[in-house]
Formats: structure tokens, C-alpha cells, sequence
């Protein structure tokens, strides 16, 4: 079986009818994994052993006619992502052989349905950052050309057909452009949906839970059993039941497309050409076209970063060397605080954290962060209305191709690639990165973004495109 | 994980002083008190005393504020904690609904108005104790405001005090800085069992114009919190922690006075001496042209004096920001206007039922229910024994006198209503005489015996057999024939003189109005 073309609905039945053991799957996979990650540098950790008896565990239930809806499939999750039976690194040195006491809701929920964890995804330094380049064991390189970066390493394990779907988290678009630069399908749903317990976040307010998978389909079956309530993160109370299977293909006539104008100037010709095509494609398929004003887009990654950064500076405060990562060596409490700290958190961290510190000292509270909360609420409204005028909006996903791994570029730079994609946490509507095209035999993706809980319409439109449409020419 | 239940991280010694401080200093018997002469009294006595007090409470709950770590006191450190209340990555915190309630109550005790919408802020800063690097407060909207309470002024009038606000907050945990043989170690240790705990802190309005008045004031909100049941205020185990603001300025003055801020106070008495001593610090310093600068100061119990812990020039920075975390908390009118009906019984209503009910005097009812715990304990014994006004002076007197010896409240003290109602029944049933029972209690009190066991192990029981006094008063008949013969002259006095007699020869056990029957008996028959 090869997992790249199956779908996750087909390989369980497989295991459920014992054409294949969940423990040969497992073992299959684990055997990929450490073969195709020498070169692309996609786990942290690998679950071996731990997996496999898992698996056996399934095979056990199956047996005795447990129908689980997972049972034996393969799953990456990201390593900001909390599971105690492998160390959680944070993406931090310091972190490296930390078992966390915690196992995120999300991973506790596809466990359940019988999923295996086979290993623990690369990220950058502290989860802050789309492209893994500042990640302390060093870049997850594309599967698709060795000399650029994979921007995620979730999409990377997908897109080499490790794993049949990954579990990420995406703040201001890690997840979002990862898939656009692997050529895969990435999910970040409505705020609200997934509980986010057990994720370590730089950033609370726009921080979710995510699916990155081959399919739109394959996508569906997860979130089914990820969405929902969770008392233990308190946003989720908006969600209190589930989805159901993605209906069939909206009909064309019903559905209007946003084609926000002016996002498409920021690209590069041969980028913006992608979307005109996938905006023709559309409409040749007898969908209506709305052209629409976004013209929020630059002021709320603005506010994003002022946002982000500010919770950055908090939400690593806990970092003091005292309960978990590595304690600096010293007599006087301030310098024991330094040397943890610089121990635990690397170059752009410690920047983030910096920044955030001044950003929200005494005097700039007003100037920075109650300005950056206004312009918060207007990309919502910006978007809302948006949705007046149509149902879905397309919106490219990155900014440019993936990286070089040697590039020379500023963090500046890399702040201003999240252009399409802040925006969009800030609105806080679901957003699915399917694949557009190509440039330079590179994938290029594209954002579909609805409003609240729309994720049905999303990945219906969203499948039918990917799965034999012109959009995903490979 | 270097941090396993039941042991303690260690963190360089840190110096600062100990944020809150345990039973160490409570009641060390009588301590000098620098007195406070007439001339100085003079030089006090020229400024208007401006006095703000910030109360921080533990609330009653099951559980910690944000986790489901029990909240309850425990000895072994580290035991009460979890990942979440340890700060671990990836924990979100939870509000506990009942932490939220006792809130609102005690909002509501306090008269206040209370926010239908309001959220939680962190306050940012590093120290040891706080897991997080952040204390989850409530800084830019309090879940009360706008409140007040009453108490006597100085000259007995009935004074508002306003109550600025009441927020809820999660409490840090505590620094150790010496091994359980008391011996010292060269760095600290952390225990988080208190990180977590639910706090409300209760900001009074600069309404404050004396130490008596600031006395008076933690003494009736301690007695509010107490009868909502918000929490048990016990100053001495920090469940009630108190700071102080003061400062002076000319009695025709607007603008405030230069104020600094008192702290570690450990019991109502040390709030009331340490706002004294500043005062007068203050006094002098401006009555000698010299100006009082920012300050925070520290009470020294032993010492009885305040030490100086930091002069600030400017505010900390604690970059107060909503928790992205937590959800605002939404309230409606009805949910508050609920709560308000479900508040218990008050201080003053009690006092009133018990003067409706039980026919006490107002000042019994008073006394009594000054305290929810002793007004618990009165009626507990009033059910054993059904005598509202004997039950009440023995309670308001002898009871509370003990308790105040031993610095406990009622429902501390090993001597239970079931003790006080037997102790009542025997003097009722002329077992043992009052004079009798005041022993007995004490004895009761101070060793946590029964009082039937105290009578029988000390032979106390009266002495009502007829023929075993006859032979005790026929002697003292004839040994003092002259107070004898001022009797029959008709001096009545001298009947006491001799009643007085034979209660000595019996060590007071002589049931005296039998002795009283003999006496008259052999004397004049």
C-alpha cells in the first residue's frame, strides 16, 4: 500500500479487514521515516519501538472489533505539540530530551481514534517562524528541491508520503505556507474548533491546531474527530459538537468567489500569474468571481507582529530555568535567570522576547499594542464584510518561493512572508492551503478562506480541485 | 522534569524580603511599645492621618483558580500542584466557576458594583515563586467597584468607607529559606502548594483617617468575608494579608501627602502599631521641614519598628495586558442579581435576630456576632442548652476571654459547644458553683478535657450533703461567736462574713445557698 495514494478512509478498512496489520503499517512507515529523513532533516524524534507496540495494541482492539476510526494510521506532529511518550522540544536545545508531563488534547484525541505517533516534526527556534530555518537542529529541507527550505516540516512528511497526515500549529501562517511550499493540502480551522491544550504557543491569540494531508478528504476525517469542545481550553466552548463528512461539491452556480485585487499586486509576475489562471479556472467552471477590497492586509501583519510579539515576551517568561529546560549556573538570582534563558531560548526567540518586553513597556502600551488591538478589529471586520460580497475568498498563501537554505535575509524579511497569511489569523476564519500550481517546478499554494466554521465548503471546494482539476498539476 | 511532588527546585538565595510571611511573629506575648508623649502627640495632632488599606484574601474553594489542584493547606511542599499550576508549557489555565462565585459574593458583601463583563490581565515580572514569569490578575477591569462598608469613626459616628475595587487573582507560591531544622542554606528553595490559590484583593479608598479606624476597618471586612463565607481571614495563616498606604498632610489641605507603603503586618494589632509608628515617623520628619519620600517599608514585629525595603522612584512596570488565554467573563444581571439574594445572613442581621429571637441585649447581639465564628459557636451551644443570656455571658466572657489569651478563634479552641453546654448544665443543676465553672473551664481550655472530667479528676463537685456541711458550719458557729452576735444584733452583713467561712473550709465546692438555709437554721433556731 502506498500511503501517498491511498486515502485514510481506505487504509483503515484495510486494517479493520486485516489486509494489512496496523503493526505492518506502522512498521512500514518507521522503516520510510528513517531512510527518507537523512536528508531532509523532518523529526526531532522518532518514535520506534513505542509505536509499534501501539500498534500492536490496535491490532489487539481490532481483532475484538474496536472500530476505530484511525486504527493503525500514521501521524508527524509538530514539536511544540505536548505527548509524553516522546520528548517535546519546543524547538529549543534546552528541550531536547524533555518528556513532557502533558499530552496535547489534539494528540490525546487522535490516540484515541487510534492513530500512531511516529515522530516529533522540526520547527523553528521556539516555534516562531515559517520557514524551520531557525530551528536549532537546523532546516527541514523542501522534498521537492534539496537546495530550499520545506517552510514546514509537517508538509514535508506528508509530501514524502512518510505519514498520511500531520498534526501542526499555525500562528501567523507556518503551517499555511508550509503546504503552499510542499505542494500539500493544509487546514488551519476556525478559532474555536481544536482545543489548543498541550500546544506550546508563542502566541495565544492566533495560535491553532492544524491538519496538513495529501487530500482534502483525508483532512475531513481528522478534523471530524479533533473538533469539539475541550474544558481545558476555553475558546472551544464555541464548538461543541463535531463535523460530519464533507458534503458533496458545492453547486457552481451557488458559490462566489473573492478575488481580493489588490493582494495580488504585493507578488511577483510569475506568481501572480498562478492565481490569475487558478481565477480563470474558477470561473471557466461557472463560478461567480467578486473582486474585492482587502485593503487591511499590510496593517494587520503589522498588528499581528506588535501582537504576537507582546505575547511572545510573556508566554516565554515561564523559560527561567527553575522547573524545566536547563538551569544557568550562578550565585545571584539575575544572572541564573540570563544564563537559563539564553540556554533555552535561541537567537530570534530572544529577540521576540525582547521586543515584546519594549513594545509593552510603560509608554507604548497606547502607541503599539492598543493600536495593533484596533487594527485587530477592523481585519475582522474587513474580513466579515468581505463576506457579504461572497462566499470564499482565494488568497496566495506565501509571498515567494521557499527560501534557499543559504539565502542571506533579515528577520524583517521573514515577518513580512506572512503578508497573506497573518491577516487571515487575525480575522480568525478557517483557511485551507491547497495547491495552485507551479513555479520553477516548485508548488505554489493557495489560501481558500470562509467564514466562521465553513471548513465544509472549504474542503469540498478545496477537493475537487486538488484531486484531478488543473490546479494541481504536479 | 526536575521537579518531583513532595521535593523543592533551588534558585540562588534571594534576598529580597519574603513576600508573605507565616506564623513566625504571631503573638509573642507583650512587646514594648514606644510611647507616644503629649508633646508628640501635638505634632501628630497638627496633620490629617490619610490611611488606604489593600486587603488580599484567600477565597474558600475546593480547588486552586485556575487548575484542580486541591486548595487547601498542606505541609509537605510541592504536594498540591500540577502542570498547569507549575506553569509547564502548553497548560492553559481553566477559571474555576466556584473561585468566581466566592468573588462575586464577596463583591457583593462589599456593596459593590460588579462588572457583567470583565477579563483577566497578566501582570508581568520574574521571581522565583511565580511559575508563569506572570500573575493572572484582573488590572484594567475589577470584577467589583464602587463599593463601601461601615465602621465607627474615632468619636463613634457611623463612617463609610469607600471600597475602590475587588479583583480576583491567582496567589504565588513561597520561597524557603532555611532547611526544616531551621537551619540556613545558602540558596532558596520554591514550594508552589500556594501558587494558584484564589485571591481577592479588596482596595479601600484613602477613607482611612486613624490606625483605629484602619483597625476597625480590617476587623468588619474580615467579619463580611467571613459571614459570606469568601474565606476564613485567618491574618496569622495569611489567609488575610493586608498592606497599607499612609500619609499626612495639613487638615486644610486638598492634595495628598507624600504616602509610603507599609508591609508585613501579621496581625490586626501590628497594622494598627505600624501605622502608628509611621505616623509619627512622618509627623516628625514634616514638622522638622524635611519631606517624606516614596518608600516601601517593612514591619518588624520584634523589633517593633518599620525597616525601609526599597525607595522607588517610579512604578514598576508590569506591562499589564488582557490573558490571551482566558475568555472574558461574561456575567448577566439576573446571575448577579441571583447571588445578591443568596447572600447569607450578615453581621448586623444576625445581631438583630438574636436580639428578636433569643431576648439578648443589643450588646450581647453585638458582641457576639462580631465574629460568624463565635455567633456560630453561640448558637451551637444554644442548641445543648437553651439558655440564651446564661449562654451568652459565659461565650462573650470567660470563652472569649481564653480564646483572646490564646489567640484562636471559637471554632479553634479544643473547649466545643458540647463542652460549654455540660459546664452550663452542671451550674444549672447546682453541680458546681459558677466560681467552680470558671476553673473548670480554664482547666477544660487549656487541657482539651471534658469538664465532667476536669470536676472529677479535681473533686469539684459541690457539696450539697445536708449533714456533711452541718458539721463544716457548726464549726464555724463556734469559732466566731462575735460575727455571730453582730448577726443576732441584726448586722445581715455578717451572715456573708460567715457564709464566706465555710466556702473556704470547702474550697468553694459548698453549694452556698445550702450553706446560706444552715446557717440562718442553726443560728436563729
Amino acid at each position: 500500500m502506498e500511503l501517498r495514494k491511498t486515502s485514510i478512509h481506505q487504509a483503515v478498512e484495510a486494517v479493520q479487514q486485516g489486509e494489512i496489520t496496523a503493526f505492518e503499517l506502522i512498521e512500514k512507515t518507521l522503516k520510510n521515516c528513517s531512510v527518507l529523513d537523512e536528508g531532509l532533516n523532518i523529526f526531532n524524534s522518532i518514535a520506534g519501538i513505542d509505536a509499534l507496540e501501539q500498534a500492536k495494541a490496535i491490532d489487539q482492539k481490532n481483532e475484538k472489533g474496536g472500530n476505530l476510526p484511525l486504527a493503525g494510521i500514521p501521524v508527524a506532529v509538530k514539536d511544540d505539540l505536548c505527548y509524553g511518550v516522546l520528548p517535546t522540544s519546543l524547538g529549543s536545545a534546552a528541550f531536547n530530551e524533555f518528556m513532557s508531563p502533558v499530552t496535547a488534547a489534539a494528540v490525546e484525541r487522535l490516540m484515541d481514534a487510534g492513530a500512531v505517533v511516529i515522530g516529533k516534526t522540526n520547527l523553528d527556534d521556539m516555534g516562531q517562524g515559517s520557514t524551520t530555518l531557525s530551528s536549532p537542529g537546523g532546516p527541514t529541507v523542501n522534498p521537492w528541491q534539496a537546495e530550499r527550505t520545506a517552510g514546514s516540516a509537517g508538509a514535508a512528511a506528508v509530501a514524502t508520503g512518510i505519514c498520511m497526515f500531520a498534526l501542526e500549529s499555525d500562528s501567523g501562517g507556518a503551517q499555511r505556507q508550509g503546504a503552499s511550499h510542499c505542494g500539500v493540502v493544509g487546514l488551519r480551522p476556525t478559532t474555536g474548533r481544536v482545543s489548543r491544550y498541550g500546544l506550546n504557543t508563542h502566541c495565544s491569540s492566533f495560535a491553532r491546531v492544524g491538519i496538513t494531508a495529501f487530500s482534502c478528504e483525508n483532512i475531513a476525517g481528522v478534523l471530524d474527530i479533533l473538533s469539539g469542545f475541550d474544558e481545558r481550553d476555553a475558546a472551544t466552548a464555541v464548538c461543541r459538537e463535531g463535523i460530519t463528512e464533507i458534503s458533496k461539491i458545492p453547486n457552481s452556480d451557488k458559490l462566489t468567489i473573492g478575488y481580493p485585487v489588490n493582494a495580488f499586486d504585493f507578488l511577483e509576475p510569475e506568481l501572480r500569474e498562478v492565481f490569475e489562471k487558478a481565477r480563470d479556472e474558477f470561473a471557466e467552471r461557472g463560478y461567480k468571481i467578486a473582486e474585492i477590497d482587502l485593503g487591511l492586509l499590510r496593517e494587520g501583519l503589522q498588528a499581528y507582529y506588535v501582537i504576537a510579539l507582546i505575547e511572545a515576551s510573556s508566554n516565554h517568561a515561564r523559560f527561567d530555568g527553575i522547573r524545566f529546560g536547563k538551569t544557568g549556573e550562578s550565585e545571584i538570582l539575575e544572572e541564573m535567570y540570563q544564563h537559563s534563558r539564553a540556554e533555552i531560548l535561541g537567537k530570534e526567540a530572544r529577540r521576540r522576547s525582547i521586543f515584546g518586553t519594549y513594545l509593552l513597556s510603560k509608554g507604548n502600551y497606547d502607541q503599539y499594542y492598543r493600536q495593533a488591538l484596533k487594527v485587530w478589529k477592523m481585519v475582522r471586520q474587513e474580513f466579515k464584510k468581505a463576506f457579504d460580497q461572497c462566499d470564499l475568498l482565494m488568497l496566495p498563501a506565501a509571498k515567494k518561493l521557499p527560501r534557499l537554505l543559504n539565502e542571506e535575509y533579515s528577520f524583517l524579511d521573514e515577518y513580512f512572508e506572512d503578508l497573506f497569511c497573518a491577516p487571515v489569523s487575525l480575522s480568525g476564519m478557517p483557511a485551507l492551503t491547497v495547491p495552485a500550481g507551479q513555479v520553477n517546478q516548485l508548488p505554489v499554494g493557495m489560501q481558500l478562506v470562509g467564514p466562521p466554521f465553513s471548513e465544509k465548503t472549504l474542503l469540498a471546494l478545496g477537493s475537487w480541485d486538488t484531486g484531478t482539476g488543473p490546479l494541481s498539476q504536479e | 522534569m526536575n521537579l518531583g511532588q513532595g521535593t523543592c527546585p533551588r534558585v540562588p538565595r534571594v534576598l529580597a524580603m519574603k513576600r508573605v510571611v507565616g506564623h513566625e511573629s504571631w503573638d509573642k506575648g507583650p512587646v514594648p511599645v514606644s510611647q507616644v508623649s503629649k508633646d508628640e502627640r501635638k505634632v501628630i495632632m497638627k496633620y490629617e492621618v490619610v490611611i488606604g488599606l489593600e486587603v488580599h484574601v484567600e477565597l474558600l474553594t475546593k480547588c486552586k483558580l485556575f487548575c484542580s489542584c486541591p486548595n487547601r493547606f498542606v505541609s509537605e511542599p510541592n504536594l498540591n500542584t500540577c502542570p498547569v499550576c507549575l506553569g509547564f508549557p502548553g497548560t492553559m489555565p481553566q477559571l474555576s466557576r466556584e473561585a468566581l462565585n466566592q468573588a462575586l459574593k464577596a463583591s457583593l458583601a462589599l456593596n459593590c458594583e460588579v462588572a457583567l463583563y470583565s477579563y483577566f490581565d497578566r501582570k508581568n515580572y520574574f521571581y522565583p515563586d511565580m511559575p508563569k514569569g506572570y500573575q493572572i490578575s484582573q488590572y484594567y477591569i475589577p470584577l467589583g467597584s464602587r463599593g463601601h462598608l461601615e465602621i465607627d469613626d474615632d468619636q463613634g459616628k457611623l463612617k463609610k468607607i469607600g471600597v475602590g475595587r475587588v479583583h480576583m487573582e491567582e496567589d504565588a507560591g513561597k520561597l524557603i529559606h532555611e532547611t526544616t531544622g531551621g537551619i540556613a542554606i545558602d540558596s532558596s528553595m520554591v514550594d508552589y502548594n500556594r501558587a494558584g490559590v484564589p485571591l481577592i484583593e479588596i482596595v479601600s479608598e484613602p477613607d482611612l483617617r486613624s490606625s483605629g479606624e484602619a483597625k476597625r476597618y480590617l476587623e468588619k471586612l474580615k467579619s463580611m468575608m467571613q459571614y459570606a463565607g469568601v474565606s476564613d481571614c485567618k491574618m496569622e495563616e495569611g489567609s488575610l494579608r493586608c498592606d497599607a498606604n499612609v500619609s499626612l498632610r495639613m487638615p486644610e489641605d486638598e492634595a495628598y501627602g507624600v504616602k509610603t507603603e507599609l508591609k508585613n503586618m501579621n496581625s490586626f494589632r501590628a497594622v494598627e502599631r505600624s501605622l502608628d509608628h509611621e505616623i509619627k515617623r512622618q509627623a516628625e520628619l514634616l514638622d522638622q521641614g524635611e519631606k517624606v519620600i516614596t518608600q516601601t517599608l517593612r514591619w518588624d514585629e520584634d523589633k517593633q519598628q518599620t525597616i525601609v525595603m526599597r525607595s522607588k522612584l517610579e512604578a514598576d512596570d508590569y506591562r499589564c495586558f488582557a490573558d490571551p488565554e482566558l475568555v472574558p467573563i461574561e456575567l448577566t444581571a439576573q446571575e448577579v442579581e441571583n447571588a445578591r439574594q443568596n447572600l447569607p445572613e450578615m453581621a448586623d442581621e444576625r445581631a438583630r435576630r438574636f436580639v428578636k429571637d433569643y431576648g439578648l441585649p443589643g450588646y450581647d447581639a453585638g458582641v457576639l456576632t462580631s465574629s460568624r465564628c463565635l455567633a456560630d459557636y453561640f448558637e451551637s451551644c444554644l442548641q445543648l442548652f437553651n439558655k440564651p443570656k446564661e449562654v451568652s455571658n459565659w461565650v462573650m466572657g470567660e470563652f472569649s476571654a481564653r480564646l483572646n489569651n490564646a489567640g484562636l478563634e471559637a471554632d479553634q479552641a479544643s473547649f466545643t459547644p458540647e463542652d460549654m453546654a455540660e459546664l452550663l448544665k452542671m451550674i444549672d443543676k447546682q453541680e458546681i458553683s459558677g466560681k467552680i465553672a470558671k476553673e473548670v473551664l480554664e482547666k477544660a481550655f487549656q487541657s482539651g478535657k471534658k469538664p465532667r472530667r476536669v470536676v472529677e479528676e479535681e473533686g469539684l463537685l459541690q457539696i450539697s450533703d445536708q449533714s456533711e456541711l452541718e458539721a463544716i458550719v457548726d464549726r464555724v458557729i463556734s469559732e466566731n461567736p462575735d460575727t455571730v452576735e453582730n448577726y443576732r444584733g441584726g448586722k445581715s452583713k455578717a451572715l456573708g462574713h460567715l457564709v464566706g467561712q465555710v466556702m473556704k473550709e470547702t474550697r468553694g465546692k459548698a453549694n452556698p445557698q445550702l450553706v446560706n438555709e444552715l446557717l440562718v437554721k442553726k443560728i436563729d433556731g
